[in-house]
């Protein structure tokens, strides 16, 4: 039964889709309680998995059909093992109670069927990728969640001027459209690469499966470590999947802009869910190049971990560095996505990092990952209800909303804090891991990176709640308050019910926190250690966790002292400081224009593709058109011409020649012709006598 | 499983032609039904077929004409050629539905002075000249014989021309002359290659070529027909007719075109990869060097586009490519793959094309700076237009996806380095089908809808007479997509098993 509810996961939101237009015909009332129906279905299939976890032994379960048999095996099959469990409960989960948000955030959406198709389609796709036993399903549900999110991200096709993000003024605006476009794009990048890595490894290993793959790598991995650099070739393939769809450096540009869809939308997929797919894959390939380093003696196969810790510390760093100054909340929002995310993939590169790491970087990257899913859906969830009430998506156009939303300022407060680092909520202890990992590898600089990041991750999270909920209310929002029967306020129930259980949720995971890190330490030694038999050993810190303590909450200090006194209090004027400070304004510049990045890639990419499409269409195309479809048919036209000249030249020449000779000629001898006798006879004479005088000459 | 069935595929659309054009003013506008009609009939016939090949192996068909001199016609149905079949003819009887609504508004803008009769005449000799594609298609298809397939081949240039001459676009009499010598230009160098086969076999029989093998004309016979179907498949730089002739065509014939350009992917498997393995050899890496190049120019050039009918056009340029790369890798799951992505192909750009000429038919606007924002008032025709660009783009659930996992990993198992390189780039390539597939849709179907559009009470979806057809064929690639053993299982016997014999 245990196997089937994989498989129900599956299906059910799939089913959710199909029964969404038929449900439409009944009413809309229905369909939207049906789409969450569903949903709710799909999460409770989810939670039954979970005492699954509490017999780790029975682990892991596979349920497999033949997929395709030749020329190639694949199988289409789920697999059960504590990471799948307890990825698929965040998103079933997680997913469920956005989806009761969004019916009162879409409530009157003229386009509410394909909104909960998208987003059905969605959750189950998302549940495949997690539920695959292998690669090749693992990948369709790994594009179709792209697809997913390109819909979504350009649910608002139409481009009207409301769902603009950028600006705000003179800055550039973009359109929900072309951010879809660009997600898609983007991420594809990414995911073309690893499909090659995904058949590379195929080409040595003959298998697709996740838990063959682990069992034969004795075979070959070895094998295919005999040819220089193909490891790292395939690390750097497998990796830049991940990279593009967590939005990792440098492939993380796409989801500032995805925040142009939906307010769950950004909380469902751009923070919960499909972003943690990259950590969640780069945990299946962690048992193989562990093996490849720590058993089989590969050393290119340490490049793996420190492609992806490297990555992860770069990108945390970056994408922290850029919610700092950030105006839209949304996107302060999904700079903190990137960068958290650049936390898990840490974790898990300085897993492979030492023996004794692997299960505490592989523990501390999954438990980001959950208590971020949360704390994240639930400060996108709150984003959603803010801006909904102040109709602006800009930070600096709120203020003072603290008494028009009370409860979105608890929950958001409650999720902010979690995300800050504060004790007792999970963002503490998860952080606290990861910095814990990060230490013990005893790569300084990679730990100096990540402190700085907890330093920025605390003061702009203060900034953004200062500037929501305390100070002073802006002019827009005294223009919006000032109107008759204005919104500014709390959402419909479903939305405050929604964002009020994911507090609860976070509180009890918070209190919960340590027990949980013991009981994920625990179940990842049996899958990785007892089940896979990865030769570790055993975690004997050499720091004191009172020091990694002291350094997280110090760190979280520095941020938010400042932050507090710039936007709760306003002791300190913000405004002065950048006026006064060139350094600060350059600092400013930069970070405001992505560390122009996104500039460089849109030179290189954008216009560099497009003018090398311009130079092919107007050029090269041209040119080779010209040669082949003019310049031919103009050599055989001549060739032609040459032909006629020659026809009438030289063949119709000789033979009118001919004809002409012959006719003077005739015309000359009938001169001759006089038709006197005594004229033939005298040339009779003289040929004669030219004869018989040639003829003796001969003879004589 | 039914007498002559192989014989009845190729004879009984030629035998609709035949009775639409000699009751031509008696059938009138039901002739579309009429041709649709027989080629229902032909597609029960060939799944007939397909479920006896799937249980029994293949179907082969003799019938001799002549006892002295000996002149038969032998037909053959394996699990390749009925899948390759039976594809092709699911797409003309949708382009053939298609086209009965297309048609006749198109003849009301090319011949706008027509009486009754003569619109009548139009209509019907669309539909008779229509017919011999689904002929030329099986001919080549199930041709055990290398003359009866130049006929075939030359049955489809000759059709091709009259269509684009009576029912084009602007410069429809100069493109149709234009393609006509690129189909016979390619055609000829077929038939230097058959002539040679003859030279030294003694025979026209595909089942004989492997006799040439090992044989220094094999070379040459290898290089001419290459030369002549890669002029057909519009590889870099044979391929500047393309772009030309999609321009010009009607659109309701745009993806027989594509079947027509690239069904030559299936001939070189049959006649040159499978019976000359050794020989081919040495012209896999340039085939897969060519291709590789095609890809890429395609796809650049497909990005620069701004008119509707040139952007699938430039795209079957890069598309055709990829089964290219999939044959010069020279493996049997490269092939496989490779042939399956030919299929999925010829789907997808049906659904493409078809879906730019709805838009045309709609708005009468071929440049797409003109359009935008139609989603709004034509959901399906958008929606139909993304399925095509994600079935050309390898998107699952789409077959081209699985088409393209099996094709990468039969260029990966190659296992050298040019493999491994080319396949890389081969992936990274699709990046730039997947960027014009998005980008197109956003400029003609997202943002908002212009004045001129949004006023315009014909522009809507449609009829489902011509989005119907299209909806079938999205809803095949899925089935295919979602379970490839469907094909897969036919393409093994024939080219694993061959090859594992060797």
């Amino acid at each position: 039964m245990d196997i089937q509810l994989a498989w129900l996961c599956l299906t059910l939101p799939l089913l959710g889709v199909l029964a969404t237009p038929l449900l439409a015909r009944v009413g809309t009332t229905v369909m939207t309680y049906g789409a969450v129906f569903f949903s709710f279905l799909t999460a409770l299939s989810a939670v039954m998995m979970l005492p699954l976890l509490f017999t780790a032994d029975v682990l892991p379960l596979e349920s497999k059909i033949l997929w395709l048999s030749t020329p190639i095996t694949v199988t289409f099959g789920v697999l059960l093992d504590p990471l799948s469990i307890i990825v698929a409960n965040v998103v079933a989960v997680i997913s469920f109670f956005i989806m009761v948000y969004c019916i009162g955030y879409m409530k009157g959406d003229p386009a509410i069927m394909r909104f909960w198709m998208l987003m059905n389609a969605f959750i189950g796709s998302m549940l495949l990728l997690v539920l695959a036993d292998n690669l090749i399903i693992l990948f369709i549900g790994w594009k179709l969640v792209g697809l997913c999110s390109y819909g979504l991200i350009g649910f608002y096709y139409r481009d009207e001027r409301k769902y603009w993000i950028g600006g705000p003024e003179p800055n550039a605006y973009d359109k929900p459209s072309a951010c879809g476009v660009k997600a898609f794009i983007v991420t594809s990048v990414g995911d073309m690469l690893m499909l090659g890595g995904i058949l590379i490894v195929y080409f040595y290993s003959r298998t697709f499966n996740i838990l063959e793959l682990y069992q034969t790598a004795p075979q070959w991995f070895p094998l295919m470590a005999e040819t220089p650099w193909l490891i790292v070739l395939v690390s750097i393939l497998l990796i830049a999947g991940p990279v593009g769809k967590s939005a990792q450096f440098p492939l993380h540009e796409w989801l500032p802009e995805a925040m142009s869809g939906p307010g769950p939308v950004s909380a469902l997929i751009h923070a919960a869910t499909m972003v943690k797919s990259g950590v969640f894959l780069i945990a299946r390939f962690i048992p193989i190049f562990y093996y490849g380093y720590w058993t089989a003696g590969v050393e290119e196969a340490m490049y793996f971990f420190l492609i992806v810790a490297w990555i992860g510390a770069i990108t945390a760093f970056l994408a922290a560095s850029q919610g700092l100054v950030a105006l839209e909340l949304k996107k302060v929002l999904a700079y903190s996505t990137v960068s958290q995310i650049g936390f898990m993939m840490l974790a898990m590169g300085v897993a492979g990092f030492s023996q004794e790491l692997l299960v505490k970087g592989y523990m501390a990257g999954t438990f980001h990952l959950v208590s971020h899913a949360m704390f994240k859906a639930c400060l996108f969830l709150c984003a959603g209800t803010v801006i909904h009430a102040v109709h602006s998506i800009y930070i600096h156009e709120m203020g003072a909303l603290r008494k028009f939303l009370p409860f979105t300022w608890l929950f958001m407060g409650l999720a902010t804090l979690s995300l800050i680092g504060v004790p007792p909520l999970p963002g503490f202890w998860s952080k606290e891991a990861v910095l814990v990992a990060t230490l013990e590898s005893q790569h300084y600089l990679l730990f100096t990176v990540v402190i700085v990041t907890v330093v920025f991750t605390a003061f702009y999270s203060t900034r953004y709640f200062g500037m929501i909920f305390h100070g002073q209310a802006s002019d827009h929002l005294r223009k919006e308050t000032d109107k008759p029967h204005h919104h500014v306020g709390e959402g419909y129930l479903p939305q405050t019910f929604a964002c009020g259980i994911l507090a609860v949720g976070i509180v009890t995971f918070g209190l919960l926190g340590p027990k949980a890190e013991h009981a994920l330490y625990s179940l990842f030694n049996t899958q990785l250690v007892t089940d896979l038999g990865m030769a570790t050993k055993t975690f004997t810190p050499v720091f004191s966790t009172s020091l990694v303590v002291a350094l997280s909450i110090g760190s979280v200090l520095i941020g938010v002292i400042p932050a507090y006194l710039f936007y709760f209090s306003r002791t300190w004027d913000v405004n002065a400081v950048y006026e006064r400070y060139a350094f600060i304004r350059a600092v400013h510049t930069f970070l405001w224009n992505r560390w122009y990045i996104n500039a460089l890639f849109n030179w290189i990419f954008v216009r560099g593709v497009m003018q090398a499409a311009r130079a092919v269409a107007d050029k090269i195309e041209v040119a080779v058109d010209g040669a082949i479809n003019k310049k031919i048919p103009a050599g055989v036209f001549s060739v032609a011409a040459l032909s006629n000249w020659f026809d009438q030249k030289a063949i119709d020449g000789v033979v009118d020649g001919t004809a002409t000779n012959f006719q003077n000629t005739g015309s000359a001898l009938s001169q001759m012709l006089s038709g006197k006798i005594q004229d033939y006879l005298a040339v009779a004479v003289v040929v004669a006598m030219l004869v018989g005088g040639v003829t003796w000459l001969m003879i004589r | 499983m039914m007498p002559f069935t192989l014989l009845q595929t190729i004879l009984v659309p030629a035998l609709v032609a035949l009775v639409i054009l000699l009751f031509r003013y008696r059938i009138g506008k039901k002739a579309g039904w009429v041709a649709v009609s027989g080629l229902i009939y032909t597609t029960g016939l060939l799944l007939a077929a397909l479920v006896h090949i799937y249980h029994g192996g293949p179907v082969i068909e003799r019938y001799t004409i002549l006892s002295s001199p000996e002149i038969t016609i032998h037909l053959v149905a394996d699990g390749l050629s009925i899948a390759v079949a039976l594809i092709c003819n699911l797409l003309c009887l949708a382009l053939c539905t298609y086209s009965i609504k297309y048609i006749d508004h198109r003849i009301e803008i090319l011949y706008p002075d027509l009486d009754e009769k003569g619109q009548i005449n139009y209509f019907t000799s669309f539909f008779y000249l229509l017919l011999p594609f689904p002929v030329g298609f099986m001919g080549v298809s199930f041709s055990a014989d290398l003359v009866m397939m130049y006929f075939f081949l030359e049955v489809l240039t000759l059709f091709l021309f009259f269509l684009m001459a009576y029912f084009g676009y602007q410069d429809r009499v100069k493109v149709a002359v234009m393609c006509f010598i690129w189909g016979v230009f390619s055609a000829l160098f077929f038939l230097g290659g058959v002539v040679i086969i003859y030279s030294q076999v003694g025979s026209f029989q595909m089942d004989q070529i492997h006799l040439l093998s090992g044989h220094p004309l094999a070379f040459w016979v290898i290089l001419l027909v290459l030369i002549g179907f890669f002029a057909k498949l519009a590889i870099v730089p044979l391929h500047v007719w393309m772009p030309w002739v999609h321009a010009e065509h009607p659109t309701c014939i745009a993806g027989l075109l594509a079947v027509y350009a690239n069904i030559a992917a299936y001939i070189i498997v049959r006649m040159l990869v499978l019976p000359l393995w050794d020989d081919f050899q040495v012209f896999g890496p340039p085939i897969m060097i060519f291709a590789v190049i095609t890809m890429v120019y395609g796809s650049l050039l497909t990005l620069a586009q701004t008119d509707m009918k040139r952007i699938p056009a430039c795209s079957t340029i890069s598309q055709s490519a990829y089964s290219m790369l999939g044959i010069g890798a020279l493996t049997a799951a490269s092939i496989e793959g490779g042939l399956f992505f030919f299929l999925s192909h010829i789907m997808g750009k049906t659904v493409f094309f078809s879906a730019c000429g709805l838009v045309v038919y709609t708005t009468h606007i071929r440049d797409i700076n003109r359009l935008g924002g139609l989603a709004t008032k034509m959901p399906i025709t958008a929606l139909l237009f993304l399925s095509g660009g994600m079935m050309l783009a390898g998107i699952p659930p789409f077959s081209s996806f699985a088409a393209e996992v099996v094709m990468f990993a039969g260029i990966f198992e190659r296992g050298d380095n040019l493999g491994l390189i080319i396949g890389i780039i081969g992936l990274v390539a699709i990046l730039l089908t997947i960027s014009y597939a998005v980008h197109f849709t956003r400029v003609i179907f997202f943002g908002p809808l212009p004045e001129h559009l949004a006023q315009d009470d014909h522009v809507r979806d449609p009829s489902w007479i011509m989005v119907a057809p299209l909806v079938v064929i999205v809803l095949t690639s899925v089935a295919l997509g979602l379970y490839p053993s469907l094909i897969m299982n036919l393409f093994e016997p024939v080219i694993s098993g061959y090859l594992a014999n060797m």
